[in-house]
């Protein structure tokens, strides 16, 4: 063994290596003066370093940590939905915001506001409250039904899980007009055998036309299914532009 | 001679038995259990108290956001002291960037000398650690002329004693380099601190009589 080599070893010398690399170094080192000091050196810096004193944080660190948690749980919890009912090229829609982001869109499908607003309440675990729609909301939408797609950040999907996340994401990336199957979908995701559980997360997609789940289809090209009804979905698809 | 067996590899299981899943609601336990550590790891990352206490609060903050976006599959497979290192080292890379724009350390990689010439006029001051002893502050003061990236690697190899993988885990880097940084750090520090450091002499002994 060389000694530049034994050099390199050193740290790994005093933890996990093998007992042959160990035999090896401590031969050459019984027959290396040189060596030997540098290894007395290098062990002279760890010791330094091993026996620096740990100082304690000041005590009321963990309470500070733990006041602060407490208090974004609080504003967490505490930011409600505001939902609020928009007239749209395709008819009256119910859509919920958080500060200045859509955290909810759902076609007015007659339902009352109250079971509307509390079944997103659940799905969203979050308080949802009635209001008006401000002026960059209705902006936001007009401009929605002009071109079929919206800026990533005007929407939230933050209260869902990573994988509803991702799947209504994916879909965002079909082109107006256009429709991939839930297999298209689960592969574009990392996981590609689970075509029926995007098919669920479509299903219970909060964020209607939005994330366009309308542009998701089966392998066939059937629209298979929507919230709203196939006609619904249908007629989504040929405003956009959609020829299938 | 018979071929030196290896131990096995220890299977990577995130938590002990009966250990709870990490979560937003026992965040408080999570606080409890790791800040000590990972101010310790700032405070040498940093050299200053009041940053390595904001860097903690600053952390703990992110990583409480992070698990309740975390399905319980992933915080079921999630490394939580790992985890906890890296996001620390992250807000502290963040802070130390923002505050000192620029580096001298990095270019002296090549020329650990140009550390030494650098010496007086080192980036962060360990000033408000106290200093137990001369050495200590020696030591404290040579760890902080590092470069980040090797400060890092020391600080958890021989101050928070944490094993090569371990160390790749927390970096995201090949164990290969963790060793190469880890030697590379503590070369330099030896260039720095000369010969003698850690070496404890008997008493009444002449330092260079030690062999």
């Amino acid at each position: 063994m060389r000694c530049r080599e034994v050099d390199e070893l050193w740290d790994e010398v005093r933890g996990a290596c093998t007992a042959s690399v160990k035999e090896a170094v401590t031969a050459h080192l019984e027959a290396c003066p040189p060596c030997q000091q540098l290894y007395e050196e290098y062990e002279g810096i760890a010791y330094s370093l091993e026996s620096l004193p740990q100082p304690a944080p000041s005590c009321d660190l963990a309470k500070k940590v733990v006041e602060h948690i407490a208090s974004i749980r609080r504003k967490d919890r505490a930011t409600p939905i505001v939902l609020t009912s928009v007239q749209t090229p395709i008819g009256k829609l119910y859509v919920g915001f958080k500060e200045s982001r859509i955290a909810y869109v759902g076609v007015d499908t007659g339902e009352p506001f109250e079971g509307v607003r509390s079944r997103i309440e659940v799905r969203l675990r979050r308080p949802v409250v009635s209001g008006e729609a401000p002026l960059w909301l209705r902006q936001t939408l007009d401009q929605f039904f002009t071109t079929w797609r919206v800026d990533d950040t005007v929407v939230d999907i933050e209260d869902l899980t990573p994988f509803e996340q991702a799947a209504l994401r994916a879909a965002a990336m079909i082109p107006p007009g256009e429709v991939r199957s839930y297999s298209w979908v689960a592969s574009q995701i990392g996981r590609p055998r689970a075509a029926r559980a995007v098919g669920q997360v479509m299903a219970r997609n909060p964020l209607a036309l939005l994330f366009p789940c309308h542009r998701v289809v089966d392998s066939q090209g059937d629209l298979h299914n929507y919230g709203y009804g196939l006609e619904m979905k249908a007629r989504l698809l040929k405003l956009e532009g959609y020829r299938g | 001679m018979p071929p030196a067996v290896q131990q096995p590899p220890q299977p990577p299981s995130a938590r002990k038995a009966g250990e709870a899943v990490p979560s937003v609601d026992t965040f408080d336990h999570i606080v409890d259990d790791y800040q000590r550590r990972l101010y310790g790891f700032a405070l040498r990352m940093t050299g200053n108290r009041e940053d390595a206490e904001e860097i903690v609060q600053d952390a703990f903050v992110r990583a409480y956001r992070a698990l309740g976006k975390m399905s319980l599959e992933q915080r079921s497979e999630l490394r939580l002291q790992p985890w906890l290192y890296t996001i620390t080292l992250n807000v502290t890379r963040n802070r130390l960037r923002s505050k000192r724009p620029a580096n001298v350390a990095l270019d002296a990689l090549a020329d650990p000398d140009a550390l030494l010439r650098e010496s007086n006029e080192g980036p962060p001051r360990p000033e408000t650690i106290v200093e137990q002893n001369a050495e200590v502050a020696l030591v404290e003061k040579a760890l902080l002329q590092l470069p980040m990236h090797l400060r890092a690697a020391a600080t958890l190899r021989f101050i928070e004693g944490r094993s090569h993988p371990e160390i790749a885990e927390i970096l995201h880097q090949p164990i290969g380099t963790v060793k190469s940084h880890v030697h590379r750090a503590v070369r330099i520090l030896r260039r720095i601190l000369g010969p003698q450091i850690g070496r404890i002499a008997p008493e009444g002994a002449p330092l260079h009589a030690l062999s």
